[in-house]
């Protein structure tokens, strides 16, 4: 596909690689317009600033919509579980920590801050960042469902001991969720360099030119990309060197 | 990149001050206006003084308490005991029980505690529960979403929802609410006290009856009971104290009421480290949104 951009004499052709499939797609949009309603709804009982909005039919309709949401956000990942269980599973061990991720932790500061391209070491097919947004929505799915089930339907029918419990962490799975929803649409929708993350979403594909620079160990596989990089480091070296 | 003066490249001291307050101003919105210690009951706050002692068991109390507040009959199984209803409800406020102690069977009259420090209060998201100026806790149903916090963190079990639909959570919190129309009103005191035949429950300012309730301990003390006073200050004071001739736990009342302390490590600490995180990340991401709009070109991005 060729494509003119603005401020460019000549057109760029980009060649496009698959990433997510449509129903990975669907599920990942379904879920933010869930999981936003569900935060809008559930702040609504947490800060006292808005108790207004909290106090009789208003605070009840919220209530409800908190309801309605949450079975669509809880069934999201049943869904795409049963009609793609090897994407859901390949998926949730490439979110696995592995050594690459110390490297992107010391490479992070001057690769986002600075767009210092050569301070990251090669990534697979999600960066250490993409692993933690993505494990932390999956533990967090499983600590909504498992306390906030109980909390729906439990009332009378679980000790209360418990149940103080479980609003407390359904709060924490909260607070930790939406500070990482966060940075997550940051660099989703306004980082220069994570541009090809939201076309991947909408549409399914990634640059293959972005594939190779920002997930080198899955466009080239772990052998050749190290090679690469450690070439294009001796490159900067012996730039830096004269 | 070199020649740029370091105002375009780096932020301004105004820009991360402003980042700063926003960091901050989120970190406050979120906070409660008093502090972690739990308040104290005054002496001429209003309360109830139940005497199990003189109670003789007519349930006047429970029929009265019914008759105000216009509160429905209740079906209970036939059980062949006293206590019917066998616990309080969204539509039992008031009860007599039947309790097994040091002395033997006896009753024991049971509603809203009214404490100090309620946790039904301090969890309350509407404000449907607050702390009436005469230092009942008061309920107004229109405000109540339905929520049922109060219903789990009252150390008392008394708040009950009233529920409409389990499915959709349309609910109403019911509970003994001092019967707080009459008092404010000015018609009279709460009427389970009002109907008391013989005086087990009455009704007056706190500093009074907790006089009286002294003077009563030491009677039955000298009698040989094992008396006490109950809520005088679990829960940062009662406005219902009870006379007890045993243990509180043998009248099913904690010693010591832990789910305010609770209920107040959840709002009033994690709750506000929770807006920390908030006002941090916000302000983080604002920050390098700012700094990376002017190091990192477009254009130079593959």
């Amino acid at each position: 596909m060729t494509v003119q951009l603005k401020g460019r004499a000549e057109a760029i052709t980009i060649q496009w690689i698959p990433k997510y499939t449509t129903l990975e797609r669907a599920a990942h949009w379904l879920h933010t317009a869930t999981f936003v309603p569900l935060a809008i709804t559930g702040m609504i009982l947490y800060f006292p600033f808005l108790q207004p909005l909290a106090q009789g039919p208003a605070g009840m309709t919220f209530r409800l919509i908190h309801r309605v949401a949450a079975v669509i956000f809880g069934l999201l990942p049943i869904v795409y579980f049963i009609f793609q269980p090897r994407r859901l599973i390949l998926n949730i061990r490439e979110f696995l920590p592995s050594k690459d991720d110390i490297g992107w932790l010391k490479g992070a500061p001057a690769y986002y801050l600075l767009g210092r391209h050569e301070a990251m070491p090669p990534q697979g097919r999600f960066n250490a960042g993409e692993k933690m947004n993505g494990l932390i929505m999956i533990v967090a799915w499983f600590v909504f469902g498992l306390t906030g089930v109980p909390m729906w339907f439990g009332k009378g029918v679980i000790p209360p001991e418990v149940f103080r419990w479980l609003v407390v962490f359904h709060d924490l799975a909260m607070i930790v969720s939406v500070c990482m929803f966060l940075v997550h649409l940051y660099l989703a929708v306004a980082h220069p360099l994570m541009w090809a993350g939201l076309v991947s979403m909408r549409f399914g594909v990634t640059s293959a030119e972005y594939a190779a620079e920002h997930h080198a160990k899955w466009y080239y596989g772990p052998k050749r990309a190290m090679e690469i990089w450690e070439a294009k480091k001796r490159e900067a070296a012996q730039k830096g060197g004269h | 990149m070199n020649g740029k003066k370091s105002s375009e490249t780096h932020l301004s001291r105004r820009e991360f001050l402003g980042l700063s307050a926003l960091g901050l101003g989120i970190s406050l919105a979120g906070a409660r206006s008093a502090s972690a210690a739990p308040p104290a009951a005054s002496p001429d706050d209003v309360a109830i003084l139940y005497d199990p002692v003189k109670c003789v068991g007519c349930r006047a109390c429970q029929m009265a308490c019914k008759r105000w507040n216009k509160l429905p009959n209740e079906s209970t199984d036939p059980l062949g005991i006293y206590e019917s209803p066998r616990d309080l409800s969204a539509i039992t406020w008031n009860i007599i029980k039947l309790r097994r102690t040091a002395v033997g069977w006896h009753f024991f009259n049971y509603q809203c505690q009214h404490c100090t420090d309620a946790a039904c209060v301090e969890v309350c998201p509407t404000g449907a529960l607050s702390h009436d100026p005469m230092g009942f806790v008061a309920l107004d149903r229109e405000k109540c979403n339905g929520c049922g916090y109060c219903t789990q963190f009252c150390p008392y079990g008394v708040p009950h929802l009233q529920i409409a639909d389990i499915l959709t959570g349309a609910a109403k919190s019911a509970k003994c609410t001092f019967c707080q129309d009459r008092l404010r009103s000015g018609i009279g005191g709460p009427s389970c006290a009002e109907a008391c035949p013989v005086g087990a429950l009455t009704w007056g300012k706190r500093g009074d009856l907790l006089e009286k309730a002294r003077a009563r301990v030491a009677e039955l003390q000298a009698q040989g009971m094992n008396a006490r006073i109950y809520g005088e200050n679990e829960a940062g004071g009662l406005h219902r104290l009870s006379i007890l001739l045993d243990e509180p736990e043998q009248y099913g009342l904690p010693s010591v009421p832990k789910t305010p302390a609770f209920a107040r490590a959840w709002q009033r600490i994690i709750q506000p480290l929770g807006n920390v995180a908030f006002g941090a990340a916000l302000a983080g991401i604002l920050g390098v949104f700012l700094f990376v709009r002017r190091k990192i070109r477009m254009e130079e991005v593959r």
